[in-house]
């Protein structure tokens, strides 16, 4: 995957394709050098190299290409090993494209060919082949490609590609090449775009009217509250409102239609038609930000209800009727085509109410009520409701904040509330993926039983240092008892605190109850396996959840209903 | 039948001659296959290694341990036991161990590599019955180069570090794997310091006619380390004795280099793929050429090679619950 012609010799040493990036990128540690040769690169390739390039490294990648139970069994004919050897490979290495890169090995007298060739002349017709045309045309693409191209090429065919550039470089990259600003390019390379039709120009180049397509823009995110409330000064400077537990979404509306868009950057609109049918009712040109929530006759309901809609592009009459959804709206974007993000909070907030207080009444789009308080310690009592109202904690919004591309620190700030903590013990261990590949970093997690036993409730893979993780590491080793696929089981002795932010009952899981987002808070090596939570315990978190649903018209001490 | 050899507790044990090899704890007689850490223990009351290994042994052991060295190639009889050592390409003065007893034969391989190393004997294949082999690397994804193809790597980084002003850090095993990467770096480059650790074993190396540039130890330098290459065990890989090489590239010689997440794991900046052990295919090759109907597999997670060999219809196993291997080489 090299360049596809030369257009300027003298430019760099490193004039080098896409696999040579690649490598390049994997091994550089410092964001400024990574940044540098993303530069480099886009400045060398040939246009078309530099529009894949792009979409690539923003993290899009080219659907059903191959399965992967079909690609280990032809790598498993190409290389001459039986598939439960490439299995075994493929644990330890923990990554599926290099696994399958070690083993295939490459053709050393293979010619360089440009990415774009790659894509246009092996992984698109690949997606369009039927099983025994892919079987053939991978094994003519094998021997088309050097052996440093195969793990680039690997990724791109398994669709992991992933290297460490997180969007943001990959905009601040593209900016400097086309010297745009960067939110115009983050917003130019997200959502859904085809880099066969759009040129490279068009990604990098000078600002112009149409750059206000139907996208959405990169999302102001908010940093966690790690110190005291009352060091962000008077309280009067800052918006609270609830955090809501649903999806974050950018809803556009344009003349030919709504469109909603993820923080993932996926338009989900067609799994909430009754969303994009109040887009006649809204004006063009428009972008707010909020959260798409499940919400029934008696409100807000919990997350896991939205997971019923999710997925499910074109939804029945039934499921519309059963699983309804609102959209909470909280923070205006763009209005009549106009970028509002610059204008201070509050100005952005008046502005939002006043156009949807123009929207007539039972449409399931509504405002993120202010949470009012006097003071911060007032307003910390009134956190101590989220759980009962079924939201996440507060958001805090500095009232002159602009609406900012990603995390910018001391704007917005999520102040959680303390997630629920239970010990539990290390029962079975996997290899992890990536950095953690060949290290058991992967735990299966067990509190006590009635009867004494333990029982499965969680898995986690986070929040270890990498000394804990090493330590763990070696304890697991030592005492594997038995081998379940790619686990291992493992006596009991290490005891973790465990973080989740909710439970529920669950009647595919064999412990009865199901964890929400289990995270390993720190390693209790002061405690021993049979001092470890028991169900019954978690089963109580869960039931609390359910009561909550149940009677949906509880209110708080000033007679508020808790779940409006 | 009786076999030459059977497990032990403290490890592989002939009756018939009364000896070890590589034992834990703490016997009488001690044959060690070279003077790695996981080979190589304290405590037993006589050794018997090969003629090269004997000072290396007694670097690491100690000088007071009764231990005696063996040409390679000679057979000794030790009770009802005929004993030889021969080279097993690993390190400098690495063994395999024959043992016959009643025309059965035994090859204990302890550590070793078919591939070529200028900075020890060359490995030698030895006919068998029974084939005791190490698999660190018992997978098809760990396939060296060779180590030309690696030395000139390591050079290439270490000039492009000369060039943006800053000194290289490489970890390697301070026995065998350390003199193998210093007897690889070209001199002209730049200043050449290696960690105190690695420095004792240069002369016995020096005495079997490996060649190194000048190394010298960090406390020599002018503490102005921009360029130059420094050498060191992983062992210290976190520990304040780098601080001082501020700004250091930092790389890693190993075979477990061979897989990204590895070295993403240690936050290197370079991974060389340089190991002292058979890869895949020379496990393969070895096993194959020793004409053993019975291959015993140790030090590893051996379990896809015993299957694979099983599949072949080799009679395969492992040894005992000799556990996982990932750190030491």
């Amino acid at each position: 995957m090299a360049r596809e012609s030369v257009r300027e010799k003298s430019r760099g040493e490193k004039m080098k394709g896409f696999s040579e990036l690649f490598y390049d990128l994997d091994k550089m540690t410092k964001t400024g050098e990574r940044i540098a040769r993303m530069v480099n690169y886009f400045e060398q390739a040939p246009e078309k190299d530099a529009s894949w390039a792009s979409w690539f490294l923003a993290g899009n990648r080219i659907k059903g290409v191959v399965k992967t139970g079909e690609l280990r069994e032809w790598a498993s004919q190409r290389s001459g090993w039986p598939v439960w050897l490439i299995d075994e490979c493929y644990e330890r290495v923990g990554d599926l494209a290099e696994t399958l890169s070690l083993l295939i090995g490459g053709n050393k007298k293979a010619e360089s060919i440009s990415l774009s060739k790659v894509v246009e002349e092996i992984l698109l017709p690949l997606a369009h082949a039927d099983r025994s045309e892919k079987a053939e045309a991978l094994r003519r693409a094998w021997h088309r490609l050097r052996p440093i191209d195969l793990l680039p090429f690997h990724k791109l065919l398994t669709g992991g590609f992933r290297i460490g550039v997180s969007r943001g470089n990959l905009c601040k990259a593209l900016a400097e090449v086309g010297q745009v600003d960067p939110a115009i390019i983050a917003q130019r390379i997200s959502g859904d775009w085809d880099p066969g039709i759009r040129k490279f120009e068009q990604i990098v180049g000078d600002e112009r009217p149409e750059d206000s397509w139907c996208r959405p823009f990169p999302f102001c995110l908010a940093s966690p509250l790690q110190e005291e409330p009352n060091s962000l000064g008077d309280l009067k400077d800052w918006w609270a409102e609830w955090k809501w537990d649903g999806i974050r979404c950018q809803f556009l509306n344009e003349e030919n239609g709504g469109m909603l868009w993820t923080r993932g950057d996926e338009s989900v609109g067609e799994s909430f038609p009754e969303l994009l049918n109040l887009s006649p009712h809204l004006p063009t040109g428009l972008a707010i930000d909020g959260e798409i929530l499940a919400w029934g006759q008696e409100g807000m309901r919990p997350f896991s209800r939205l997971q019923k809609r999710l997925g499910r592009k074109e939804p029945g009459p039934s499921v519309l009727k059963k699983e309804p959804v609102r959209f909470m709206a909280y923070d205006l974007l763009k209005m009549e085509g106009v970028d509002m993000r610059t204008l201070p909070f509050l100005d952005r907030r008046k502005r939002l109410e006043s156009m949807l207080a123009e929207l007539p009444g039972g449409f399931p789009l509504q405002l993120s009520m202010p949470v009012e308080s006097t003071d911060w310690e007032k307003l910390a009592r009134q956190r101590e409701e989220s759980r009962d109202r079924g939201v996440e904690g507060l958001m805090l919004k500095r009232a002159d904040s602009i609406y900012s591309s990603g995390r910018v620190k001391g704007d917005w700030y999520k102040w959680k509330v303390d997630p629920y903590v239970a010990d539990m013990v290390v029962v079975g261990a996997q290899f992890g993926h990536g950095k953690r590949a060949n290290i058991y970093s992967d735990y299966t997690l067990a509190v006590l039983d009635q009867q004494g036993e333990f029982v499965t409730v969680a898995k986690a893979y986070s929040g270890l240092s990498d000394a804990e993780l090493k330590e763990v590491d070696r304890y697991v080793r030592k005492n594997i008892t038995g081998k379940f696929g790619p686990v291992r089981s493992v006596r009991p002795g290490i005891v973790f605190e465990i973080a989740f932010e909710g439970a529920r009952s669950s009647g595919r899981h064999k412990s009865g109850v199901a964890l929400r987002f289990p995270r390993i808070q720190r390693w209790r090596q002061d405690k021993k396996p049979d001092e470890v939570d028991t169900l019954e315990n978690l089963l109580g978190y869960a039931q609390m959840g359910e009561r909550v649903r149940e009677d949906g018209t509880k209110t708080d001490d000033a007679g508020n209903l808790l779940l409006f | 039948m009786d076999e030459p050899m059977i497990v032990r507790p403290e490890g592989l044990y002939c009756p018939a001659g009364g000896f070890f090899i590589d034992p834990r704890g703490r016997v009488d007689k001690a044959l060690v296959t070279h003077a790695h850490s996981d080979h190589a223990r304290p405590g037993h009351g006589n050794y018997l290694v090969s003629e090269s290994c004997l000072p290396l042994l007694k670097l690491r052991l100690g000088q007071e341990i009764r231990a005696e060295g063996i040409a390679y190639g000679k057979v000794c009889k030790i009770g009802d036991a005929h004993v030889s050592f021969h080279p097993a390409g690993h390190i400098l003065g690495s063994s395999q161990i024959r043992v016959e007893v009643g025309g059965r034969v035994w090859v204990v391989s302890g550590d070793y590599k078919p591939q070529p190393d200028q900075s020890c004997e060359a490995f030698e294949l030895v006919k068998c019955d029974v084939f005791v082999s190490e698999c660190t690397f018992g997978l098809p994804v760990y396939r060296w180069q060779e180590e030309e193809i690696i030395h000139q790597q390591i050079n290439a980084w270490w000039q492009e570090n000369v060039e943006a002003g800053r000194p290289s850090m490489l970890f390697a095993y301070s026995l065998g794997k350390a003199q193998r990467v210093l007897r690889g770096l070209d001199s002209s480059i730049g200043p050449i310091f290696a960690h105190g650790a690695v420095h004792p074993f240069l002369p016995v190396y020096e005495k079997c006619g490996v060649q190194f540039p000048r190394v010298q130890k960090p406390k020599e330098g002018s503490g102005e380390w921009a360029g130059s290459m420094i050498v060191a065990p992983p062992a210290v890989e976190d520990a304040g004795w780098t601080r001082r090489f501020k700004g250091a590239s930092r790389g890693f010689a190993s075979g477990w280099m061979a897989v990204r997440g590895a070295r993403r794991r240690r936050n290197l900046d370079r991974g060389f793929v340089l190991s002292d052990h058979a890869d895949w295919s020379g496990l393969l090759e070895v096993i194959k050429g020793t004409g053993a109907e019975c291959i015993k597999l140790i030090h590893g997670n051996g379990e896809p090679l015993a299957r694979y060999l099983q599949e072949c219809g080799v009679d395969a196993s492992m040894l005992d619950g000799s556990g996982e291997r990932t750190g030491e080489e």
